[in-house]
C-alpha cells in the first residue's frame, strides 16, 4: 500500500500538475491576501487569515478537483488500473492509499501559503492559535472535498468530466449552507436541524474563529470516511460490470 | 495447478462467457485459443481476480479467487491485453512501484527488477519515460511487470500484439524459457504461435469452449482427406477438365490466381501415388505444372473448423471433433 502512495504523490510532482494548482492556488490566495491588506485600514472588516479562506472558499473549491480528477477515471481510461487489481492488495487499501497521497499533495499546498503569513509575522503580529486552526479546519474541509472528488472520479472514465462532476458536488455542497439559511427553511425546524447538521461552513467557522472542537473534526473525518466508502462502492460495483 | 470450474460471465443479458471448465497442471504451457471477441480474455480477467465472475470458480492451488483473494493474486503474474504501464513514469521507476505493489520485500526489490529488465532485453531503457517508449517496448515492460514477485502462473493476454517479427520471435523463445519454472496460459489468435510453444490448447468461441486437447491430438482428429495443391501454368476450364478425367482425383476444391497466366489449384486426391498421373497427363497436354505440394490438416484448419469462422455450414461439426479429440486423448 505504501509503494502504492509514494507513486501517487510522486505523479503528481513528475507532470507539471502538482505545480500548476498550487501555482493557481497561491495566485487566488495572494490576490485575496493584498485586497485584505489594502483595506485593512477600513475596519468594515476585520483582516484574518482565515477569513481568506473563508471568502475563497468559492475559489478553492474549484482545484480540489483538479487535483482529484485524475485518480480513477485517468486509471480506466489507461487500463493501468489492471496492474493494481490483480495485485495482491485490496480495493479500500487503493482507496485510502490514493486517498493520503491527495491528501499530502493538498497538505503541501497549505504549507507553500505559510509565507504569507510569514510576512506578516515579520513585520507585525499574528494571531497564533487562529491561524492554526484556521489551517486546520481548512485541512479538514478539503479532506471531504478531496473524498467527494475521487467519488466523482471513480464514476466515469473521463478526468475532464470527473473535475466538472466534482466541482458540481462542491458547490452543491456549498449552496446547502445557502439554502439552509433560508427563511423557508428556518420555518421548518426538523428540516433546518437536519440540513444544519450536514453544513460545512458552519463547522469551518468554528475553526475560523481559532476554536478548535472535537465534534467537527469527527464531523469531517467521519464525512470523509462515508465519501470513501462509497468510493470503494462504485470501483467494487463497477469491476462487476465492466467489459 | 489452476482449476477452471464452470465459469460463465454475463454482461447484463449477453453471456461473453458460458460454462467454461479446464485445468492445467504444473509446469505447463496451455495455449487460450479463439478469435477476436470469443471471451479469452473475460476469462483471464476472471482467473487473475480483476473481473468476478456471474458463477463457477478458479481454484489457484487450492486457492478460491472469490474467497481468498489475495492470495491467488500472490501467485499469478498478468500480462492484459493492454499493457498496465503509467506514461509518465520512467521503466525502473515502474518496475519497482509495481514490485512494491506486489509485495516484494524491499531488499529483493533491486535485483527482481534488474532481473526482469534482463529477461525483456528492456535494460538499456530503464532510464525512459515509458510514453515515449515504442508500443513494442511498452508491451515488454508490461510483461517484465508480470515476472515480478516471482510467481508460479503467468497469464499472458496476447503477449506478442504489436511486437515486429523479430521481438515475436524473441517473446515465444522467452515464453519456453519461462515455461522450465512457470506454469502459463497464454490467449493468441495467433496460430504459428501456438505450435510453436504450447503443448495443449483450448480453443474457445462465442463464450464455449470447443476443444481441449494436444495439438497432435487436433490435427489428428481432422477428416483425413489427402489434398494436393498445384500452380500449373495454362487455362483454367481445361486444366480443371484434365485434372477431373485424372484417375485417383476426387475434386477440385479450389482455384486461386497466383500470377498472369497461372493458377494454383486444390485438388482432393485418394492418396499420394495419384502426384505422377497428374502431372504426366498435365505435361502431356502442353500445362506447365510451377509447383506441387501436399496439403497436411493444420491446427489452422481445426481452428477455422471448431469456430466455425470459415463456412457456416460447418457449425453443426465442432461438438462432435471436439468429443472425438476427448476420446483420443
Amino acid at each position: 500500500m505504501f509503494s502504492l502512495y509514494k507513486k501517487e504523490v510522486q505523479s503528481y510532482f513528475l507532470s507539471p500538475f502538482a505545480y500548476v494548482v498550487s501555482a493557481l492556488f497561491l495566485l487566488v490566495f495572494s490576490l485575496s491576501f493584498v485586497r485584505g491588506i489594502s483595506t485593512m485600514n477600513s475596519n468594515v472588516m476585520k483582516f484574518s487569515f482565515p477569513n481568506i479562506f473563508y471568502n475563497n472558499f468559492f475559489y478553492f473549491i474549484f482545484m480540489i478537483p483538479l487535483l482529484t480528477m485524475r485518480t480513477f477515471a485517468e486509471e480506466r481510461k489507461s487500463h493501468t488500473e489492471t496492474l493494481w487489481l490483480s495485485a495482491p492488495i485490496t480495493i479500500p487499501q487503493v482507496v485510502l492509499a490514493k486517498f493520503l497521497a491527495v491528501a499530502t499533495v493538498y497538505l503541501i499546498m497549505l504549507l507553500l501559503s505559510l509565507f504569507f503569513p510569514l510576512v506578516v509575522f515579520w513585520h507585525g503580529s499574528v494571531v497564533g492559535s487562529s491561524l492554526l486552526c484556521g489551517y486546520i479546519g481548512f485541512f479538514l474541509w478539503g479532506l471531504v472535498c478531496i473524498a467527494v472528488g475521487m467519488l466523482m472520479s471513480a464514476l466515469t472514465d473521463s478526468p475532464i468530466i470527473a473535475a466538472v462532476l466534482g466541482e458540481a458536488a462542491m458547490v452543491l455542497v456549498l449552496f446547502l449552507d445557502n439554502f439552509t439559511s433560508t427563511q423557508f427553511v428556518q420555518s421548518v425546524k426538523p428540516l433546518h436541524a437536519i440540513l444544519s447538521w450536514f453544513s460545512t461552513e458552519n463547522r469551518f467557522a468554528v475553526f475560523s474563529q481559532g476554536l478548535f472542537s472535537i465534534a467537527d473534526l469527527v464531523f469531517f473525518l467521519a464525512l470523509s470516511a462515508v465519501v470513501l466508502i462509497w468510493t470503494i462502492i462504485v470501483i467494487e460495483k463497477r469491476r462487476w460490470s465492466r467489459g | 495447478m489452476v482449476e477452471i470450474k464452470n465459469l460463465t460471465k454475463y454482461y447484463g443479458e449477453n453471456p461473453a462467457v458460458q460454462d467454461i471448465s479446464f485445468t492445467v497442471g504444473d509446469h505447463e504451457v496451455l495455449g487460450f485459443l479463439g478469435p477476436n471477441g470469443a471471451g479469452k480474455s473475460t476469462t483471464m480477467n476472471m482467473i487473475t481476480g480483476c473481473l468476478p465472475s456471474t458463477s463457477g470458480t478458479v481454484l489457484v492451488d487450492g486457492f478460491d479467487i472469490a474467497k481468498n483473494p489475495l492470495e491467488v493474486k500472490r501467485r499469478i503474474g498478468y500480462l492484459p491485453e493492454l499493457p498496465p504501464v503509467y506514461p509518465d513514469m520512467r521503466v525502473r521507476e515502474y518496475l519497482t512501484f509495481a514490485a512494491g505493489l506486489k509485495g516484494v520485500p524491499r531488499a529483493e526489490r533491486k535485483k527482481q527488477v534488474e532481473n526482469a529488465m534482463e529477461r525483456l532485453h528492456i535494460t538499456d531503457v530503464q532510464k525512459r519515460i515509458i510514453g515515449n517508449l515504442s508500443k513494442g517496448y511498452r508491451q515488454r515492460v508490461g510483461f517484465s511487470q508480470a515476472l515480478l514477485g516471482t510467481p508460479k502462473f503467468l497469464i499472458l493476454d496476447e503477449p506478442t500484439v504489436g511486437l515486429d517479427p523479430t521481438q515475436v520471435m524473441e517473446v515465444r523463445r522467452l515464453i519456453q524459457d519461462l515455461a522450465k519454472d512457470h506454469t502459463i496460459i497464454f490467449s493468441t489468435h495467433i496460430l504459428a504461435e501456438v505450435t510453436a510453444v504450447c503443448e495443449r490448447v483450448v480453443i474457445i468461441n462465442k463464450g464455449q469452449i470447443r476443444a481441449e486437447d494436444t495439438i497432435a491430438n487436433l490435427e489428428n482428429s481432422m477428416p483425413g482427406d489427402k489434398m494436393l495443391k498445384l500452380k500449373v501454368e495454362g487455362d483454367i476450364t481445361r486444366i480443371t477438365a484434365i485434372l477431373n478425367e485424372t484417375e485417383g482425383v476426387l475434386s477440385v476444391e479450389e482455384v486461386e490466381y497466383e500470377a498472369s497466366g497461372v493458377n494454383s489449384f486444390t485438388v482432393k486426391v485418394k492418396d499420394d501415388n495419384v502426384r505422377k498421373p497428374i502431372v504426366a497427363s498435365l505435361v502431356a497436354q502442353d500445362c506447365m505444372v510451377v509447383e506441387i505440394t501436399s496439403v497436411h490438416s493444420s491446427l489452422e484448419d481445426v481452428f477455422i473448423r471448431l469456430t466455425g469462422s470459415g463456412k457456416q455450414s460447418r457449425d453443426d461439426e465442432p461438438a462432435k471433433s471436439a468429443d472425438t479429440g476427448k476420446e483420443d486423448a
